[in-house]
Formats: C-alpha cells, sequence, structure tokens
C-alpha cells in the first residue's frame, strides 16, 4: 500500500525530518498490512457504534464552578498571552 | 516494615503505631536508595509529600480512621496534581504545570494517601516498554537489562522495587497489566467507566481506563474502592450498583466457572511462559474452580482493531499539543508554529500514532479501517457477552514473552504492538482485567490474566484473591 507521507503529514500539522518520512514510508504500510487482516472478519450484518458505553445523555447544569484563581493558572500556563486573553499567531495573513 | 503493603501501611497509621510522616520518610529513604539504578520516577515530591503526611497525622489524631491513611502513592506522570509538572513523558509537556487535580488523585488524597511523585511512562502512553519517554529509560527490578513493560512501566517499577506500595498507572491497551506481569506485581485495569478519568492527559478515550498497581491483589482492591464511582466532571463515568469489596480475606473457587480461550495460546509464545499459565489453571482447578475449555474465534482480530481505533482516537485527541495552550511554543506563522511545535515537541512513537491515525480517519480510507475496525468491535462484544452466559470469568497470559532487552524492539513497531496481543481485548471490551503474578519464565516474572464482563469486577478480585492465596498454600 502506498501512503503520500507528505499530505498526511499536512492533514496531522506535523513537521517531519526526511529521516522521519523515510522511516515512515517503510513502516506505516508494514503496521496497516498487519492491520488489515480484518477485512476477513465478515460485518455486514453489524450494527455499530464508536461506544461500548451503556450511558446515554449525560447532562450537568451548566453553572461556572470554576474560581478566578484557576482562571489566572490557566492563563499563566499559555505559551504566550496578552491582557488576560490566549495570543496566537495572526490567524487572518496575506 | 521490608515488606510493606498499603493494608499494613493504612492499619498501623490508623492505630497510631506509626505516623503519616515516618512512612513517608521511609518511602523517600527507599526510593533515595533504589532509583538511581531503577529510573522509575519522573519526579519526587518530597517537600509536598512530608506536608501531606503532617496532615494526615493530625487527621489521624483528631480521630478520623482512614482507607488508606498515610499509604505513598505513585501517580504516572498523565495524572494532573495542581501545581505539579505532568509531562505525559513528552518534551512537549516538559515544564507544564497542572492547573487543576485529577479526579483520582483528589479521592486518595481524601482517603488519607500521600502522593509521593510522578511516574516514568511512554509518551502520551504510546508504547509497551517505557522506551518512549522523552526524558529516562525505566529499568526492570528483576533484571537491570531488561524493560519494565509499559506505558506504566515507571509505576510497576517502583512497586516491583519496593520503593512505594502502591501507584496508579492507565491502560488503554494493556499499560497496567502487562508493566505489572513484566515486573512481578499486581495491576489492574478496571471497567472502563468504573474510574473517572478526569485530569488523565487522553490517549485514546473509549479505551483508556486509570487502575491500582500493588503487590496484593487485597490492596489493588482497597485503592479501587477509594477511586472508583461517578464524578460529574467525566461524563462516562458510572454510579456503581456492586462497590468493590475489598474483604477478600477467605476467596474460595467452589462453584467458579474459569473459561480457557484456546485463542489464548498463540503460536510464536514463549513456551515456558505457556506452561506457567497452563500451571496456574490447574491451580484453580485444584481450588474448586470448574475449568472450561472455550473459544472466542475472533480474539485474533483484537490487535489489528486496537492498532486502528487507538491511533484514531489518540491523533484526535493529540491534535490539542499544538503548542497554543500548553507546553512550548515554535516561532513563524499560526501554520509553520503548529507543525513546529509538534515537530519539535513530539517523539518518534508519537509521531508514527498521529500519522497512522490521521491516515485512518482520511478520506477513502475511513471505512475500509476505522469503520471496519468499530464494528468488529461490535461482533467481539457480541461474542464475548455470549462466552460469559457459560463462565464467570475468562483466564490466559497477559504477555506473550517475559520482560526483553532493553532497545531489542524499539525498531520494529509490529514486534513492539504484538506484546500487546492479549491484553487489547480488555480495552476494547472495556471490560476489566487483572495482572496477579504465577511464577517465573527465564528468571523473570509472569502474569496471569484474569478477565470478567463490564462491572464484575468484584468476580476478577475474587478469582485473583483465590489464586494468590492457593499458591501461597
Amino acid at each position: 500500500m502506498h501512503i503520500d507521507i507528505n499530505r498526511i503529514a499536512t492533514l496531522a500539522k506535523l513537521q517531519l525530518t526526511d529521516d522521519e518520512k523515510a522511516m515512515l514510508e517503510r513502516q506505516l504500510p508494514a503496521i496497516l498490512d498487519y492491520v488489515s487482516k480484518l477485512q476477513e472478519v465478515d460485518t455486514s450484518k453489524i450494527d455499530a457504534k464508536a461506544y461500548l458505553t451503556t450511558a446515554v445523555n449525560v447532562f450537568r447544569k451548566d453553572v461556572p464552578t470554576s474560581t478566578i484563581d484557576e482562571r489566572n493558572a490557566v492563563i499563566a500556563a499559555f505559551p504566550a498571552s496578552n491582557g488576560g486573553a490566549l495570543e496566537v499567531p495572526g490567524i487572518f495573513v496575506d | 516494615m521490608t515488606n510493606w503493603t498499603v493494608r499494613m501501611i493504612r492499619d498501623a497509621v490508623n492505630a497510631g503505631k506509626t505516623s503519616a510522616e515516618a512512612v513517608v520518610s521511609d518511602a523517600l529513604r527507599r526510593i533515595d536508595e533504589k532509583d538511581g539504578e531503577i529510573g522509575a520516577f519522573l519526579e519526587v515530591f518530597r517537600e509536598d509529600a512530608i506536608l501531606a503526611a503532617r496532615e494526615v497525622d493530625a487527621r489521624v489524631k483528631g480521630g478520623e480512621i482512614l482507607p488508606l491513611a498515610g499509604v505513598p502513592i505513585g501517580v504516572k506522570d498523565n495524572m494532573l496534581v495542581t501545581g505539579h509538572i505532568a509531562s505525559a513523558g513528552s518534551k512537549m509537556l516538559a515544564e507544564y504545570r497542572a492547573t487543576y487535580t485529577s479526579t483520582v488523585v483528589t479521592r486518595l488524597q481524601a482517603a488519607g494517601a500521600i502522593i509521593i511523585g510522578r511516574t516514568n511512562m511512554d509518551e502520551f502512553a504510546f508504547g509497551s516498554s517505557t522506551e518512549s519517554s522523552a526524558f529516562q529509560i525505566t529499568k526492570n527490578p528483576h533484571d537491570t537489562t531488561k524493560v519494565p513493560g509499559g506505558t506504566s512501566g515507571g509505576s510497576a517499577a517502583a512497586v516491583a522495587a519496593g520503593m512505594i506500595p502502591a501507584a496508579l498507572g492507565s491502560d488503554t491497551g494493556g499499560s497496567i497489566r502487562q508493566p505489572a506481569s513484566l515486573c512481578g506485581v499486581v495491576g489492574m485495569k478496571p471497567t472502563y467507566g468504573r474510574v473517572s478519568r478526569y485530569g488523565l492527559i487522553a490517549d485514546g478515550s473509549s479505551l483508556d481506563q486509570i487502575g491500582p498497581m500493588a503487590t496484593t491483589v487485597e490492596d489493588i482492591a482497597i485503592i479501587l474502592a477509594v477511586i472508583e464511582g461517578r464524578d460529574a466532571h467525566d461524563a462516562t463515568s458510572m454510579s456503581l450498583d456492586e462497590p468493590t469489596v475489598t474483604n477478600l480475606s477467605s476467596p474460595s473457587m467452589k462453584g467458579i466457572r474459569v473459561g480457557v480461550p484456546k485463542e489464548y495460546f498463540i503460536d510464536g509464545m514463549d513456551t515456558e511462559v505457556a506452561t506457567r499459565i497452563k500451571e496456574a489453571i490447574e491451580t484453580l482447578r485444584q481450588g474448586g474452580a470448574e475449568i472450561v475449555d472455550m473459544s472466542l474465534p475472533l480474539a485474533p482480530y483484537a490487535l489489528p482493531t486496537f492498532y486502528i481505533i487507538q491511533p484514531a482516537e489518540a491523533s484526535s485527541n493529540l491534535a490539542r499539543f499544538d503548542g497554543m495552550r500548553y507546553g512550548t511554543r515554535a516561532a513563524g506563522t499560526l501554520e509553520e508554529s503548529y507543525r513546529a511545535s509538534r515537530g519539535e515537541g513530539l517523539g518518534p512513537e508519537s509521531k508514527r500514532r498521529i500519522m497512522l491515525g490521521t491516515f485512518i480517519l482520511s478520506a477513502g480510507y475511513y471505512d475500509a479501517f476505522y469503520k471496519k475496525a468499530v464494528a468488529v468491535r461490535a461482533a467481539m462484544k457480541m461474542e464475548f457477552d455470549a462466552a460469559l452466559k457459560k463462565v464467570d470469568v475468562i483466564v490466559g497470559p497477559v504477555s506473550p514473552v517475559v520482560a526483553w532487552g532493553i532497545g531489542e524492539k524499539m525498531d520494529d513497531p509490529v514486534a513492539m504492538y504484538l506484546a500487546d496481543v492479549f491484553t487489547v481485548s480488555a480495552n476494547i471490551l472495556g471490560i476489566p482485567g487483572i495482572s496477579v503474578p504465577c511464577g517465573t519464565a527465564h528468571g523473570l516474572p509472569v502474569g496471569l490474566q484474569i478477565l470478567a464482563n463490564s462491572f464484575d469486577d468484584n468476580k476478577v478480585l475474587q478469582v485473583a484473591a483465590a489464586f494468590e492465596a492457593l499458591r501461597q498454600n
């Protein structure tokens, strides 16, 4: 199986070195070959859901419980902040 | 105390025969003495642990009886403790300090336990040997040229070396049970939904579960009883009809039906490991269990199912590590910064899983891989539910091999993934599983795995405790 490593890396927003790309080009097809074994299983009659938990519609009251100290701690943990807000590089750039 | 247990410590502290501070000082001394060689801890919370011990001593003096009075517990580096670094074994989070505390840690502390430090792990809990930690190699205390297993290898090694009586691990595909097996301690993955994951750095969200590691089955039950149950902060956590029974003093195997699936003895499995497991099954039979030979035809598809679902979920969960809100941020435009922050901050196994998961979820491949795996998962659950109508528990090996040499499997991901072949089923099915020591092969520990249906955690503990008692007699 051929995998376009550059395309997947773009989707994953992941910078890879040439060595890493070469390694993944070799390893990913081997892993995908292994997991392709699943095609042997007949699942035509299975109604599948992603989760097995029996919990449904878990609700809670929408009331804030965090304190100002917690808010400040979260902001302090940001790599960059400005006036109590998360600062990021420009999103709309030419 | 040389051979200390959770139960011994908490009884002694509650009775005023020793103090939490004395116990913690002893643990710190043991860590100083042994961890230079083993490398189980990424950080020891020295000052905080002593202060917390003094608080517990004051509570006990005030008349409180605490289920974990003065018990030093290590927590895996992916569980948050306010003010402390939680790095998930990653360079990406090397400096990240938690701004809130995980529910499991809050509950341990309320029960009188002392959080002694954070233990080493494979980066973001991807791996089977703890070698994918960005920080250090942890060694197996039984042979320091061998891996401790993973991903909770630091927790397993710290308990096995006698530095601490118990630790928490997390298990997405075997990450509690497999290192417990390889290090010769007891480790349990509870039912999915039994223990809150609030404050656990997510790996595969439909698979992850936190659980205890200790030296006896009773200690596992004591800790599980403290951390389990509904938590408003984790919508997948459930209120329990049957809380964990901690009194396991006279467990019986009489009338217990033990299923042995033929698929749990595979070609390529170490023959000495297979012999130890068969001897363990014979021990259970002699103890009064009815042994039922059975078949789970879909069991061989568990590992390929896992290595689709886990990378798919993990690649989605790891999207949040983009250098914007946590950890270190690389320079450049937004897009450049995302790519470089992740490229520089993440290690090889994390990149492999992200690439694999992104590919599996990409247009044109989603149906063939992800959707197929979800369907096989549902089929496996139906097969397992039917099988569990005829037996109470299922037993088999935890790992097909004993601890391997450090570095041996790092260049071959598929070989590394095969170490999880018997453990991933419990995560795919959401069921409880335990690893309990059952002897040695090639001089290294072997673990017996006991599985049961969802929320039958007490059955798992009962059989494990009975097996432990039968082995000692």
